[in-house]
């Protein structure tokens, strides 16, 4: 990177700590530290809901998805409106009326404190590993292409945002997240623009949209059916986006601490409602043009020189083994079939043939042979002019940082709400305060060691956490949508469904990774979330029987 | 709490009938979208 690049990420990167230490600076006790004393309005809850769920891959894997596989990525999203519709009808207006910290309290009430206990640790073991991971992928990324050290760039993704975290809470989380969501989307917009600009005169978006639906790139409505047949390993399709989407997105969203802390700040049951809807009608859309430029990027390279493999790191890896001389080759060839390509002439599938050369070397030698997530990293790093290469880095920091900072504070409520004060009363609020300080702090350090560690494990490790949402998400959901809407199921008979329904999920879930079913993770969410609701109904029915409540005793 | 006024529309049912509509609208713009690039 440039002088202006670095001067720029730097700057951006302070500004935001700085901004986020002035806006937390007031905060003093619990209901301030986790809830920003539940004064915030609906555009900050907005924000806030987008800035945490969009992680830095979102920014960074959705353009390269859309590069490769085309833009059905979006019906991931389609069950979103769906599931926010109904978290305002049953969840919000509960959650509002008890006035409750976390999610998990409201357990305790409806259920026993068991339920709440399982449900709170099932957040904590599983947020706590996906956020290390959330750290550690776009730090991979980012000290490959650009060279540094992943030791410090897990500790920069990771760690600064703690200084803010820690000191200011909620508050300083919302406040960050609105400036982080404001710089993100400047960021990716002068992008988009850029590409654009850099076309040859007399090409523009009607002609990308021509390229990119030839090219099958514009695959936005895929059924999932293999003639007849339904293909259930199929990720993305209509079905599986809407209903494992939805019942994804409603777990996520109405039992996700994380997420549930984000509108439990709201200065009123209508403001949250209303993040929460405009989340709904905002979400396909933003997603869609992520995608789009994806698209754009693959206009672009059609027009200019593609690299043979975008993943700078693993090219230099091959240098140095066995395949050395063959890559040079094999390069030389490939950039003289590029220079005949933009020439106008036909080259048919050569091309592709070079680059899955340059793959299978890779498989050989232990290295990573899917360059999805570099593509539009490495558009930027080339293309773009000094300065903004800096903003988009910042881009991608922004965006680690307000999904990272919002979980380290939902961490730390799930910790001294449903442990510390349940299991160790008496704690004056000062100290309560303090507390909860010192566990966003220890959270926030877990989250960079797990990072590190993941890093030390290679993909194997990234791969299986990836997963670790689908595998707990459906089960929580079902407890919740227990909780709502079977009112007769006792707390023993949710909670021993919720233990057997988990062992199962997590049992089918290793026989997905093996490839010994088939079937794609989404639909893990729906198989625990239903498997949750019939099996505690049965049991309920059978052999745990609400004791019913005896009559209220006279004079 | 539950009483509190409804911005734009009189309840809130239509903005949930808004929300899966545009869903709708988006879907069917995506599906023709699709078929004619395709």
């Amino acid at each position: 990177m440039s002088r202006p690049d670095w001067f720029v990420l730097a700057l951006t990167l302070l500004g935001i700590i700085a901004y986020g230490l002035y806006k937390g600076r007031a905060t003093r006790d619990l209901e301030g530290y986790f809830l920003s004393n539940r004064s915030v309005p609906w555009y900050m809850v907005l924000l806030g809901i987008m800035g945490t769920q969009a992680s830095a891959v979102t920014f960074l894997s959705a353009p390269g998805q859309a590069y490769t596989d085309g833009m059905r990525f979006v019906q991931y999203y389609f069950g979103l409106p769906l599931a926010m519709v109904v978290l305002c009808i049953s969840f919000v207006p509960v959650f509002h009326r008890l006035k409750v910290f976390t999610a998990y309290e409201y357990l305790e009430q409806r259920f026993d404190g068991k339920t709440r206990t399982l449900t709170s640790f099932l957040f904590l073991l599983q947020r706590g590993l996906s956020t290390g991971i959330s750290i550690s992928a776009p730090s991979i990324i980012l000290s490959s292409l650009l060279g540094w050290n992943i030791v410090w760039t897990n500790i920069f993704m990771g760690g600064l945002l703690i200084i803010y975290t820690v000191t200011g809470g909620a508050k300083a989380v919302a406040y960050t997240q609105q400036l982080q969501m404001i710089i993100i989307f400047s960021g990716m917009t002068i992008a988009a623009y850029i590409v654009v600009h850099r076309l040859p005169a007399g090409v523009g978006l009607s002609e990308i949209l021509h390229i990119g639906g030839k090219a099958g790139k514009l695959n936005v409505i895929t059924t999932g059916f293999q003639g007849k047949k339904f293909d259930w390993n199929d990720r993305y399709n209509l079905l599986s986006g809407t209903i494992g989407g939805f019942f994804l997105a409603l777990s996520y969203f109405g039992t996700d601490q994380s997420q549930v802390g984000r509108y439990l700040t709201a200065r009123s049951l209508t403001e949250s409602r209303i993040g929460l809807l405009l989340n709904g009608l905002v979400k396909v859309p933003m997603q869609f043009l992520i995608l789009l430029l994806g698209v754009m990027v693959f206009a672009f390279y059609k027009y200019n020189p593609e690299p043979i493999f975008f993943n700078k790191s693993q090219i230099t890896a091959l240098e140095h083994s066995k395949y050395k001389d063959s890559l040079a080759v094999v390069t030389a060839q490939y950039n003289v079939l590029e220079q005949r390509r933009l020439g106008g002439d036909p080259v048919g599938d050569g091309k592709e043939v070079y680059k899955a050369t340059v793959r299978r070397w890779l498989d050989d030698i232990g290295g990573e042979s899917n360059d999805t997530n570099y593509i539009f990293l490495r558009f930027v790093t080339d293309y773009l002019p000094k300065g903004l290469v800096g903003l988009l880095i910042a881009v991608i920091f922004l965006a680690a940082w307000g999904s990272i900072s919002a979980t380290l504070n939902s961490l730390s409520s799930c910790t001294i709400i449903d442990f510390h004060k349940r299991f160790a009363p008496g704690v004056s609020a000062d100290r309560e305060y303090r507390l909860s300080r010192l566990y966003t702090f220890f959270w926030g350090a877990f989250c960079v060691a797990v990072a590190q560690l993941a890093y030390n494990l290679g993909n194997s490790l990234i791969e299986a956490v990836n997963v670790l949402g689908s595998l707990f998400y459906g089960v929580i959901l079902g407890i919740f949508l227990v909780a709502f809407y079977r009112k007769r199921v006792g707390g023993s008979a949710v909670f021993i469904s919720a233990v057997i329904v988990e062992i199962g999920v997590v049992v089918l879930g290793i026989l997905i990774q093996k490839k010994v079913v088939g079937l794609s993770f989404l639909w893990l969410n729906v198989i625990g979330a239903a498997g949750v609701v019939l099996l505690s109904e049965i049991l309920n029915l059978t052999v745990c029987r609400p004791v019913p409540s005896s009559p209220p005793r006279r004079g | 709490m539950d009483d509190e006024r409804v911005p734009l529309f009189k309840k809130w049912s239509y903005w949930y009938a808004l929300v899966i509509g545009f869903l709708a609208v988006c879907i069917a713009l995506f599906y023709l979208l699709t078929k004619h690039f395709s």
